[in-house]
């Protein structure tokens, strides 16, 4: 890994910028909790924020936590503690970087001087999992309070029917509905548990519907990078991501993306793009390597731009009824397992997503996506530790290949700089180019 | 998909007499098989219909590159052996395919296989992760819906009493396994590790009345056996897969004596009878599901996930531990580093093999193989 070769991402817009004030406000207000001892729950991705807040717990993503490790590059520094204690460097980077971290803390009694948050991430009280996505996070936090926090850790398991079962038999229906209905319970109830307070329906209800409408904005905003240059690109479009995860439900999250919808609307009213000279558009598949974001910088210098990214993704508009909101979770799940289902499920996981944001993209999705976001190409990130996210690359190359768009698939690490080839990957991406050159001018 | 004519067959003795066996029993029976991989969709549920179930095993070693058409470098090379196998047509054998969602990768193959190379029947059997009385249930509920996916496929139904009687038959088998097993507790066990696993491979293609017929000779055969000499050092094997003898065969030439394992196709299936309950599907849930010790499943945090391993490695007098883990298995590999740890605790030493489903190159695996096992002599 040569360091000079990873650079930070330049971002576009103006709302994204001001998360540099916003993100620190938010990080204070959580160490105030923190040195008032309140309870901290480590939470995967796929637990709903909304509950969460409900409890008006103090929680943290460890998922998260990586990521910003990875691009402060010392990600490198955690897992290599981590595989000196016998995790495999094939194991998920963000969970050997938990690993790594978790030793050193223990070691130390407090968050080692490299962590990118002050403080680091706490002592947990609880950690709550979640099986969405991946076998891994069975693993993560079974392995985080055997060897490190000894505390109660709850993990929720949404399953969702495979892609060649119709989900809308309703002896299927019933049958999944009422996993996520006792499996929801079952969470539900060890946060009462754990926090000694009963969960009050109707400020999750008012959470929910601060949250939906968060969302809303968060999906129209990136459904007008259908225009033509595209008005957003990755570097924006993955640092936004981050008040849905931490300011769920809250009126600010909201103003967030409404201000931000409104940025992006006015770009594409007055034409302006993310490059000047928008040469080709395409989508980017899998987790990015979040220590050199400028990656994508380099390529929109080469006028390339990203108009949609199939990770971190709000997905379809869902229609959930909040007056029961227990209820409206499980929908809203549910909701997304069809979607999913219906997209063309053959090369994903059978797990759906509780959480506000996923990933994946079904393969029957693809033309439609190709042709409303006038994609001229797809550029996969082959993960060597996330096999879950990178798993069907091939397979969506191939459906690609069938409506007559190129694809590229590269390696390297979401967390891990060590995988990162500059020099090799640049070629290929230039190689790329020059590939959708010849075939917009018919040589191919 | 054509099948790849440019991939040499590179069939091991038993994978290649155990489908000719499944063959043969096809053209006799007139019955549809059933491939499975894992068992936790049981097989049990596939002879009461009126098919034949069939373990789907790999050719460790074999060539994989049929299968990079399909499917990323990065992923267990045992699921991309069998994606490759399936894709040169080699299971042409099988009328239907059931793959529970054990792990993600083979959960991920189910997708791939069927899509680009779809069989008259195939069914995936969803599997929660944890053995909450939810998680109980639905896995219950699952069982349901095979049974009558299967039958639907067959056109032959089993009540509950016709998957109870199966149960007895496959519980019969489960008895002599075990009293090969106690076999191995001797000093001189009567019985290789490397003999044991090639019958429990037999068992995964042969129907229960075929299977025991063989365990039964087998058991015969050995009493007569006198093993001599000086004890030799006593291991237990742990791991993901182990679907080839040449590794155990590899530890026996190396000096050790297997007297027990803790690996998919090993003792995990057979050693408890399936309990006889009033609902067979309870039965068949707490045999395959609750009790069933594969690292997929989250049994919580602690050490104590691994009491019964230890056990049992008291119980054979194992002098220690020998760990296989393939590539990319990351139930096994997130396991490792408390497993052993605990095991240290405990007093038995672990020597871990990390491989890509290749046991290559062999002649490193057998110098750590010697130092692990002289150090225990």
């Amino acid at each position: 890994m040569n360091q000079s070769e990873m650079s930070r991402a330049k971002r576009h817009l103006e709302t994204t910028g001001k998360m540099k004030e916003m993100l620190p406000r938010f990080f204070m207000r959580m160490m105030e909790r923190r040195f008032s001892n309140e309870p901290l729950a480590w939470c995967m991705v796929g637990v709903p924020p909304e509950l969460l807040k409900a409890f008006d717990l103090l929680f943290e993503w460890p998922e998260n936590f990586g990521t910003m490790c990875a691009s402060r590059l010392v990600a490198p520094r955690f897992i290599e503690v981590a595989e000196g204690d016998g995790y495999s460097p094939e194991l998920c980077s963000y969970v050997t970087n938990t690993m790594g971290y978790c030793k050193l803390f223990k070691e130390k009694g407090e968050a080692p001087e490299e962590s990118p948050l002050p403080g680091g991430m706490g002592t947990p009280a609880m950690l709550l999992g979640s099986g969405f996505i991946c076998e891994p996070r069975w693993k993560w936090f079974q392995s985080v309070a055997t060897r490190f926090f000894d505390v109660p850790v709850y993990s929720s398991d949404p399953l969702a029917p495979p892609w060649d079962i119709d989900p809308a038999d309703p002896k299927i229906e019933e049958h999944y509905l009422t996993l996520l209905r006792e499996d929801l319970a079952g969470q539900i109830e060890f946060l009462e548990k754990q926090t000694g307070k009963k969960l009050d329906l109707d400020l999750l209800r008012e959470i929910m519907a601060l949250s939906h409408q968060a969302l809303a904005y968060w999906r129209d905003t990136l459904n007008l990078r259908k225009a033509i240059p595209s008005p957003m690109g990755s570097t924006d479009y993955f640092h936004a991501i981050i008040p849905q995860m931490y300011l769920v439900g809250d009126q600010e999250a909201v103003d967030f993306y409404r201000e931000m919808y409104a940025e992006v609307k006015d770009r594409v009213d007055r034409g302006i793009g993310v490059v000047e000279d928008e040469k080709y558009r395409l989508i980017w598949f899998g987790l990015p390597p979040w220590f050199n974001m400028g990656i994508f910088n380099y390529l929109e210098s080469l006028g390339a731009v990203f108009a949609y990214e199939s990770t971190y993704n709000v997905g379809d508009h869902f229609e959930v009824d909040l007056s029961d909101p227990l209820e409206a979770l499980v929908r809203r799940t549910w909701q997304r397992a069809l979607k999913m289902h219906e997209y063309g499920a053959e090369a994903m996981p059978e797990l759906c997503n509780p959480a506000v944001f996923g990933g994946f993209v079904g393969s029957d999705l693809l033309a439609e996506l190709a042709r409303d976001f006038s994609l001229t190409g797809a550029v996969m990130h082959l993960t060597r530790s996330c096999r879950a996210v990178s798993f069907g690359e091939v397979h969506t190359r191939n459906r690609f290949a069938k409506i007559g768009l190129p694809s590229l698939i590269f390696e390297s690490d979401m967390a891990d700089p060590r995988h990162w080839s500059d020099a090799q990957i640049k070629n290929r991406l230039h190689a790329f180019l020059e590939t959708m050159d010849k075939k917009q001018k018919g040589d191919l | 998909m054509a099948p790849d004519k440019t991939t040499a067959l590179e069939k091991t003795g038993m994978t290649n007499l155990n489908e000719e066996r499944i063959r043969q029993i096809k053209a006799e029976t007139g019955k549809p098989v059933i491939g499975y991989l894992c068992c936790f969709a049981p097989p049990e549920i596939i002879s009461a219909v009126g098919a034949i179930p069939c373990r789907i095993t790999g050719i460790p070693g074999g060539d994989t590159s049929a299968a990079d058409a399909y499917t990323e470098p990065y992923g267990c090379t045992y699921v991309r052996n069998i994606l490759a196998r399936a894709i040169r047509g080699e299971l042409d054998f099988l009328d239907g395919l059931v793959i529970s969602h054990s792990c993600d990768m083979v959960q991920r193959l189910y997708g791939l296989w069927t899509y680009y190379h779809p069989l008259s029947y195939s069914y995936l059997f969803n599997v929660p992760h944890q053995v909450s009385p939810w998680a109980q249930r639905f896995y219950q509920r699952e069982l349901h819906f095979f049974q009558e996916s299967l039958e639907n496929f067959t056109g032959e139904k089993a009540n509950p009493g016709i998957v109870a009687e199966a149960i007895k038959t496959n519980n019969l088998n489960r008895q002599l396994i075990r009293d090969l097993y106690e076999l191995r507790k001797a000093v001189h066990p009567k019985i290789s590790g490397s003999e044991v696993l090639d019958l429990l491979l037999a068992g995964g293609v042969l129907p229960a009345d075929h299977f025991k017929q063989l365990l039964l000779k087998k058991l015969e055969e050995v009493q007569s056996c006198k093993p001599e000499g000086s004890p030799r050092p006593r291991v237990m094997v742990w791991g993901s897969i182990i679907d080839d003898s040449k590794l155990y065969q590899m530890i026996e030439k190396a000096g050790a004596v297997i007297v027990a394992d803790d690996t998919c196709i090993g003792f995990r299936v057979w050693e408890q009878d399936i309990p006889l309950t009033d609902d067979p599907y309870v039965g068949l849930t707490e045999h395959y599901f609750v009790n069933f010790q594969c690292p997929r499943t989250d049994r919580g945090p602690g050490k104590k996930r691994f009491d019964y391993l230890v056990e049992r490695a008291r119980q054979y007098k194992a002098d220690g531990i020998i760990g296989y883990v393939i590539s990319f298995c990351d139930p096994h590999k997130f396991d490792y580093p408390d497993l052993r740890d605990y095991l240290k605790i405990e007093g038995l030493p672990m020597l871990l093999i990390d491989d890509n489903y290749s046991f290559e190159p062999a002649g490193a695996i057998e110098t750590r193989l010697q130092a692990f096992i002289e150090m225990l002599g």
